[in-house]
């Protein structure tokens, strides 16, 4: 099932002296319990694109659909219901609300759906629990690591159950250990939830995770690797290889 | 690049982060220099020779400075953080801190300077139209003639220059006391980590709410006779003064906090989103905002107060003026009334005439009321004027029956609870029991006939017996006459032969009317001091919660941005900021309405006879003219909110 469905994205910024085609006609499917990686190096357009999938942006030109609903036309407040209901986020500076504790912050998505205390509670419970986040449930943004704010970050991106997660370099702010618990349980969520996740990130390790990651340059969709049935090693591989050819400035 | 293209580049550069300060500014020198040329003005010298306003004007400046210093700082505290990081770049390429000094201050300099000459001269305006209005308030007929004061001029430059001194010294602490890296993080920092809400915060909260509502119980009691002495009196004030402030600084610190805790607890976790933009954030603001906080409430609940007694004096100026002055024109001899009355003959205006002949009389009202009135007499016989049934018209009495005239508001509070029953009226040489039949607030004599006390009407026999038994040495006053005018457009006639004839002058003849304008521009003039520092009280407290609400929604911006990127609508976040906004100025606007209530409560009967219709007028203007603030937080917020994403 087709979940995110994407065609001829451009993205344009500035006035008609100085125009910058950021994003150039971009082509993507996503469906169903897919974990996709985009990768790419600085500038080359992968954060717009994630925020004009995400509708947190506006598009230029092209269509995009999640779960056959369209876009194009609508209102920003009818996109703001839309993010509410299907997306979720997880951002590289957490993105957390210091005013409010753990608890609090997971359950913000919740608090417009028509869910019991009870309910709710359960709900944090569970998703707590799997992220190893439980003891937290009361302490400030202010009091808990990095790798902890990231956790309940992606909490609150998964509680309400969304049709689709974007993350922007969900690691980027974090130690290589923190990283890759984070990495194992984004893995596990998606295994077992078949959680649909679309992650920016610039980092091969990050993007091994992956069951696909696309590579952009210069506003273009590149290339693209399969992880299929083969080992994250050797994904890793392709992916080091691919960057060797991709990356640098044109000879 | 040299300094002064730097400093006139940053000019510039942040014209949009001063226009906050420029409108301070412009504002508070203008306060402050219409009011000083009203002192200067020698139109005032009139009024203010009436009832030495001069003294209450300088006082009324004094504290004007005050409010106006406390004011600019605080305006000044945001600006100077709002520019932190620019101030971090300057140490970050290499400038000493003197020298970033140097240029903060010139550049404040020119900026300063010019808005409190634009306030000066808006101020002069603004004094223009005041000096109208306080003309048309104590009913002068003249034409308001202002001349620009040197003197005005000087006085407002100096307070300005001090109070710019200061400003520099706050700007030297804060540069001094930063690091580069601190400077950086400044606008980013929260200020206060919420910390575990703990028996301590409610026991603080607790006591705070027990200090205040002690306040208010001493408030009551104040002038019931609990304290005698002036000493008593005045330790008394101070107490509830004091308990009242530092209960509700207590209050915020501690129950604000904790009955949010509470609400908060309750959801177990699970907040709206206005929960989460009203209740979060201000918890995690009340701590530190719990002086501002106190600051705001005693200066509303202060400028509400006096306003409210000021123009409960002036509201209440007619029926005083009839307590005091019971008819038209009120004479103490025949004489007096007798010219006055062929002058109306001569001019065919129908009168009335009352004659009252009161004898002085020791009253023994210890049986009848609560408290020990010897006290409050300081051991004095209490000699009351005493008048026949058939002196008043419509008093209807039963033989040994009496009824106490002019027993008002303030008569209350001295002599509470008369109840009915028996007292006595002694004589020199017997004395006659009598039931107290009932009490009226109308007066029947001139006010200083009685001189504070009831006027008590006996029955005729009653009378006669105690007139023959009097005690020379206490009489005052043997004859009262009273004219009446019944047709209203003579009355204005009248009261010009009255003042031709020039009767007012022997002091022994009164007009109701001429009492009545008379305390009306007294009272006009100190109304008009008092409404001018409310309204500046007002204003500047307003200001200054608008200017934290400002701050404090940029603080917040990118949590508008979080919760927009997670789908929240933007009418989503505006209602919870105007919840928010409501909580915000509604706690300290509630507790000084409160605070004020009681102060007004407890002294009121001095200023007047009415309560509760002035004191509700002045509450309702001051709490839409502040609602205007909260409005105007919301609307900038609402701007923030749309910008955020």
């Amino acid at each position: 099932m087709v979940i995110l469905e994407a065609k001829k994205v451009r993205k344009v910024y500035g006035n008609k002296f100085n125009r910058q085609e950021v994003l150039k006609g971009i082509d993507l499917r996503v469906e169903k319990g897919e974990f996709v990686g985009i990768m790419g190096a600085s500038g080359s357009g992968k954060t717009t694109l994630l925020n004009v999938l995400s509708s947190i942006d506006q598009l230029s030109d092209g269509e995009i659909e999640i779960e056959g609903q369209q876009f194009t036309g609508m209102k920003e407040k009818q996109l703001a219901e839309f993010r509410k209901r299907h997306l979720g986020f997880i951002f590289q500076e957490y993105n957390l609300l210091d005013t409010l504790t753990v608890k609090e912050n997971v359950l913000l998505p919740l608090s417009i759906r028509k869910l019991s205390k009870r309910a709710a509670l359960d709900k944090f419970k569970e998703i707590a629990t799997e992220l190893g986040i439980e003891q937290l449930g009361d302490k400030y943004p202010g009091e808990i690591s990095g790798g902890q704010k990231q956790r309940t970050s992606a909490a609150r991106a998964f509680v309400h159950e969304p049709s689709l997660i974007f993350a922007d370099e969900p690691t980027g702010a974090l130690d290589s250990k923190s990283a890759s618990d984070l990495l194992a349980k984004l893995n596990h969520m998606n295994a077992k939830h078949a959680a649909t996740i679309v992650m920016v990130t610039h980092d091969p390790v990050a993007a091994s995770y992956c069951s696909r990651v696309i590579f952009i340059k210069d506003g273009q969709i590149y290339t693209q690797l399969h992880k299929g049935e083969e080992s994250r090693q050797t994904l890793l591989n392709d992916i080091m290889k691919t960057q060797g050819v991709l990356g640098g400035v044109q000879g | 690049m040299s300094l002064t293209t730097i400093i006139l580049r940053n000019l510039r550069k942040n014209i949009k982060h001063y226009y906050l300060y420029v409108f301070a500014l412009i504002f508070s020198s203008s306060l402050y220099f219409s009011f000083v040329t009203l002192q200067y003005d020698p139109s005032m010298d009139e009024t203010k020779g009436s009832v030495k306003g001069a003294a209450a004007l300088a006082a009324a400046s004094v504290l004007l400075v005050a409010i106006v210093a406390i004011f600019l700082l605080y305006a000044n505290t945001i600006f100077i953080k709002r520019r932190s990081r620019e101030i971090g770049l300057f140490q970050l390429i290499g400038l000493t801190k003197t020298r970033i000094l140097g240029i903060i201050t010139a550049e404040n300099m020119i900026l300063y300077f010019g808005s409190v000459l634009v306030g000066i001269s808006a101020g002069f305006v603004v004094s223009r139209l005041a000096l109208m209005v306080l003309f048309r308030i104590i009913g002068l007929e003249e034409m308001a003639e202002l001349r620009l004061s040197p003197g005005a001029i000087l006085q407002t430059m100096l307070v300005f220059v001090v109070i710019y001194m200061l400003i520099i010294a706050m700007n030297y602490v804060f540069i001094k006391r930063q690091t580069i890296l601190m400077l950086f993080q400044v606008a980013s920092s929260t200020e206060q980590r919420v910390s575990k809400r703990s028996v301590a915060g409610t026991v603080v909260g607790i006591s705070g709410l027990l200090l205040i509502l002690l306040g208010y119980y001493v408030s009551t009691e104040l002038f019931s006779g609990s304290f005698t002495s002036m000493g008593e009196l005045a330790f008394a004030m101070i107490f509830i003064l004091s308990a009242v402030i530092i209960g509700t600084y207590l209050f915020y610190k501690g129950s604000v906090g904790v009955i949010f805790n509470a609400i908060r607890r309750s959801k177990s976790g699970y907040l709206s989103i206005g929960e989460v933009l009203s209740l979060s954030s201000i918890m995690f603001r009340m701590k530190s905002n719990a002086l501002l906080l106190t600051v705001i409430t005693t200066v509303s609940a202060l400028a509400i107060g006096l306003l409210s007694l000021s123009y409960i004096s002036y509201y209440s100026s007619e029926s005083q003026a009839r307590y005091s002055v019971p008819n038209d024109f009120a004479f103490v001899d025949e004489q007096g009334k007798a010219q006055f009355a062929d002058a109306l003959d001569s001019q065919q205006i129908a009168y009335k005439v009352v004659h009252r002949q009161p004898i002085y009389v020791e009253a023994d009202v210890s049986d009848i009321t609560s408290v020990n009135v010897q006290s409050t007499l300081g051991d004095q016989p209490m000699i009351t004027p005493v008048l026949s049934e058939s002196m008043v018209e419509g008093i209807e009495l039963e033989a040994g029956e009496a009824i106490f005239m002019g027993y008002n508001g303030a008569l209350e509070k001295i002599f509470p609870s008369i109840g009915k029953g028996a007292f006595r009226l002694v004589g020199q040489s017997g004395s006659v029991e009598l039931q107290l039949a009932g009490t009226r607030e109308e007066s029947v004599l001139y006010f200083m006939y009685s001189s504070g006390k009831p006027t008590i009407v006996v029955d005729d026999s009653a009378y006669e017996q105690l007139r023959l038994d009097i005690d020379p040495a206490v009489q005052k006053f043997t004859d009262y006459y009273g004219i009446d005018i019944p047709d209203p457009s003579a009355r204005e006639q009248a009261e010009q032969y009255f003042s031709d004839e020039g009767l007012a002058e022997s002091n022994k003849a009164f007009s109701q009317y001429a009492d009545m304008m008379n305390s009306r521009m007294n009272m006009g003039l100190i109304m008009f001091i008092v409404a001018f520092l409310g309204l500046a009280f007002l204003i500047t407290s307003g200001c200054i919660l608008y200017f934290k609400q400002m701050n404090e929604s940029e603080e917040e911006k990118p949590s508008y941005t979080i919760l927009r990127k997670l789908g929240f609508t933007q009418s989503d976040l505006l209602r919870g900021i105007v919840f928010k906004q409501i909580l915000n100025f509604g706690i300290p606007l509630a507790v000084g309405l409160s605070h004020s209530y009681f102060a007004v409560k407890s002294g009121w009967f001095f200023f007047g006879t009415e309560l509760m219709t002035p004191m509700l007028i002045v509450m309702g203007v001051y709490t839409a003219l502040y609602s205007i603030f909260g409005l105007l937080s919301v609307l900038y917020c609402k701007r923030v909110i749309k910008e955020s994403l």
